[in-house]
């Protein structure tokens, strides 16, 4: 039937079956719910009654106006700090692994590790590592001879406990980044060292002036991961510290989930969301501007 | 051979299907049993997975030898209540249901009036699923909250006699300490452990269950001389002088359990269904003690009782039978003991030796007030976790700021949903 059909005629129609399905489920499970959160979010809705109330703003305006709901923003700036030196850390390490260094792939195996497990699961190890009566880390503090310091409550301290909850992700993630680096550097040709080996480059000028700037939109990448990553965090909150001690460490994704399922306003938090996604799309913009100046 | 086994495995599977098909039919096409005489078919729904098989096969020999003419079938289900709210909006559910989590108002629509149970005695929760004078439901069982703690560890200490007033409970509590126990377990990082202190122990301040609805009626619900200002006082003296864990923003609930029956830590404040789970941590049940939380220094002894799930029968179901089975339930089938519930009858004596102890103790029991929609809407939009709240007060260094500041969230909410003094 279809071979009557001309090769253009053909062509455009296994196109748009072979498009159909994909366009289809992403429509359904990804921009439907997109434009339904987006809906909601001007809405007031509890989540069970038929009648959803058109109310403008007001939910956006909340937002902004509640410290109580904007401010926990800050809670995440240690998230950003640690992410950093998790992305130094990778580095560091990928060009450490990247050289004809005796066991490198165990090295890798061990530092990528930590990344397949799941995060829950991390969390709760983790519970019992900061646990201050008998945690493994003040036990080693304290058999080390700091006995100060092995009374330390890590995940009770309001002024630091957001830093520990990021080291741990630090732990889990830099793994991840050091792999996405050691790909960029592998691709990296090795005539380009040679030659400035031969022209009497020591192994800094080597990195600076060519290891960089070949692996700069992977740096770029890993950057957008880590700022989505620290604007998202939620399962290590919510799992050791319930967002504790007194809301120090509330993160805004465990907010919103508190205001949609335990406060039962659907509109509020479905603005919260749509305000978080600005707020990624804010920062990474800000992010690419100022690493890109110059570039193109 | 395998096409064969296939297809042997599909004629049993159709067959099955269509059975139970007309198995419904059947059920729907009987007379409902108007005329009151106890026989035909019955299903309780309920939560119990674990008794399936074991204890309700038991029962149902038992219920059946008493009332021959009926068929009793159990239907166990996790998440009950969203699924069996499906079914309800279905039109077609099981004679003998727990109630799920509707207004008092919606009962009458799905289930018919259970007064004329004639039970051998008054029992609990009579009033609180009612409506219009017509009780709906009848609760399981109850249990209640108090001190939970290791004898041995009291013994240990030098305590002889369990305290029954707050200050020798704080005496108790200072013994414990000198001899390296932590005397009260509060699960205080967890946050869940502490809604005893928001719903249980204002109850016993106040002397009123009512306490969190009566929220409704002001801008000002937690002030430092009400009952919450004075409960979350209790938790907050008891973290500075040092009675709770070392550290309660690093606490470990499935450890602290442990530590219960090992004698590491003295004392829980929870409900009685934390004894059999530190008896299963391996606490030697006779070493388990379990007395009221003497609140105040008046040597009362007083305790919350809080329902279970309540059974309500399907108005549409076969409804004679259904109440004979909440009558035999409640009367004669020992679920309340195996459960380890407070029993529903009021002069029936719980079996659980701990639940014996504690009522040993001449305990005035309060029952809860039907919660009022209208202080929870206030609290959601106030966004306010009580929790969290007593988490904050406890660790703040001006509890008063704490209140006043939950006070102003509380009143703007009050105020944006338009309720008036």
């Amino acid at each position: 039937m279809l071979s009557k059909l001309s090769f253009q005629t053909q062509k455009k129609v296994i196109l748009i079956c072979f498009i159909t399905i994909p366009l289809l489920l992403l429509f359904t499970f990804a921009y439907y719910p997109a434009l339904e959160l987006l809906r909601l979010s001007f809405m007031k809705w509890n989540g069970v009654s038929a009648n959803k109330e058109w109310i403008g703003f007001a939910n956006y305006v909340e937002v902004f106006s509640n410290p109580d709901i904007f401010g926990v923003f800050k809670h995440n700036f240690a998230y950003f700090v640690v992410g950093i030196i998790q992305n130094m850390l990778a580095l560091f390490f990928a060009v450490i692994l990247n050289t004809k260094l005796r066991g490198r792939n165990g090295f890798r195996l061990l530092l990528f590790l930590p990344y397949i497990l799941n995060g829950v699961a991390v969390a709760y190890l983790f519970g019992y590592v900061y646990d201050t009566t008998n945690g493994s880390l003040n036990a080693l503090l304290g058999s080390l001879g700091f006995e100060q310091l092995s009374q330390t409550s890590w995940l009770g301290n309001k002024d630091f406990v957001n830093y520990t909850l990021a080291s741990v992700g630090l732990w889990r993630f830099m793994g991840f980044n050091m792999v996405i680096y050691l790909g960029a550097l592998q691709s990296i040709p090795s005539d380009l060292y040679e030659a400035a080996s031969i022209d009497g480059a020591n192994a800094w000028q080597k990195f600076s002036k060519i290891t960089l700037p070949n692996i700069y939109k992977i740096i770029e990448l890993n950057l957008f991961l880590t700022v989505t990553g620290a604007l998202e965090v939620f399962d290590l909150p919510f799992v050791l510290t319930k967002g504790g001690p007194a809301g120090a460490s509330e993160t805004f994704v465990m907010k919103i989930i508190e205001t949609a399922f335990q406060f039962n306003n659907y509109g509020l938090a479905s603005a919260m969301s749509v305000v978080l996604l600005l707020f990624v799309v804010i920062v990474l913009s800000i992010q690419r501007y100022l690493l890109s100046r110059g570039d193109d | 051979m395998k096409k064969s086994l296939m297809l042997l495995l599909s004629v049993i599977v159709m067959l099955t299907m269509l059975s139970a098909c007309s198995g419904n039919t059947n059920e729907k096409n009987e007379p409902a049993g108007d005329d009151g005489e106890i026989k035909g078919d019955i299903v309780f729904l309920t939560n119990r997975t674990d008794m399936i098989g074991n204890v309700y096969d038991e029962y149902k020999k038992r219920f059946e030898e008493k009332y021959p003419g009926v068929n009793l079938e159990f239907e166990a289900i996790l998440d009950y209540d969203a699924t069996l709210k499906v079914r309800m909006s279905s039109g077609d559910f099981p004679d003998v249901v727990f109630l799920p989590t509707l207004s008092n108002a919606e009962f009458p629509e799905y289930f018919a009036p259970l007064n004329d149970i004639e039970f051998s005695g008054d029992i609990y929760f009579k009033e609180l699923r009612a409506h219009e004078g017509q009780m709906y439901g009848i609760s399981s069982g109850g249990s209640t909250v108090g001190i939970v703690y290791n004898k041995e560890a009291f013994a240990k200490a030098g305590i002889t006699d369990v305290p029954k007033t707050y200050e020798e409970f704080l005496a108790a509590c200072e013994k414990l300490k000198q001899s390296g126990i932590v005397p009260l377990a509060s699960n205080f990082k967890d946050k869940w452990p502490l809604d005893v202190w928001v719903h249980d122990i204002p109850s016993l301040i106040g002397e009123a269950s009512d306490h969190q609805n009566k929220r409704a009626d002001t801008d000002t619900p937690y002030t430092m001389d009400n009952e919450y200002g004075k409960t979350w006082s209790i938790v907050r003296e008891l973290y500075e002088k040092g009675y709770l864990e070392p550290d309660i923003n690093s606490t470990n609930w499935e450890q602290s359990k442990k530590d219960i029956a090992t004698g590491k830590f003295g004392m829980y404040l929870l409900g009685n269904w934390v004894i059999n789970q530190v008896i299963e941590n391996g606490a030697d049940p006779d070493n388990v003690g379990f007395f009221p939380f003497p609140a105040d220094n008046s040597g009362q002894a007083k305790a919350p009782l809080n329902p279970d799930f309540f059974y309500a029968v399907n108005k549409n179901g076969n409804v004679p039978a259904a109440k004979a089975f909440i009558h035999w339930m409640i009367e004669e089938s020992g679920y309340d003991e195996f459960a380890g519930f407070i029993p529903t009858l009021k002069d029936r004596e719980p079996k659980l030796a701990q639940l014996a102890e504690f009522n040993s103790y001449d305990v005035k029991y309060f029952e809860p007030a039907q919660p009022s929609d209208v202080a929870i809407d206030i609290q959601n939009a106030a966004q306010l976790d009580q929790a969290a709240t007593v988490q904050e007060f406890v660790l703040s260094d001006d509890p008063a700021a704490v209140l006043e500041k939950v006070n102003g969230r509380w009143a703007k909410a009050r105020s944006d949903l338009g309720i008036k003094e």
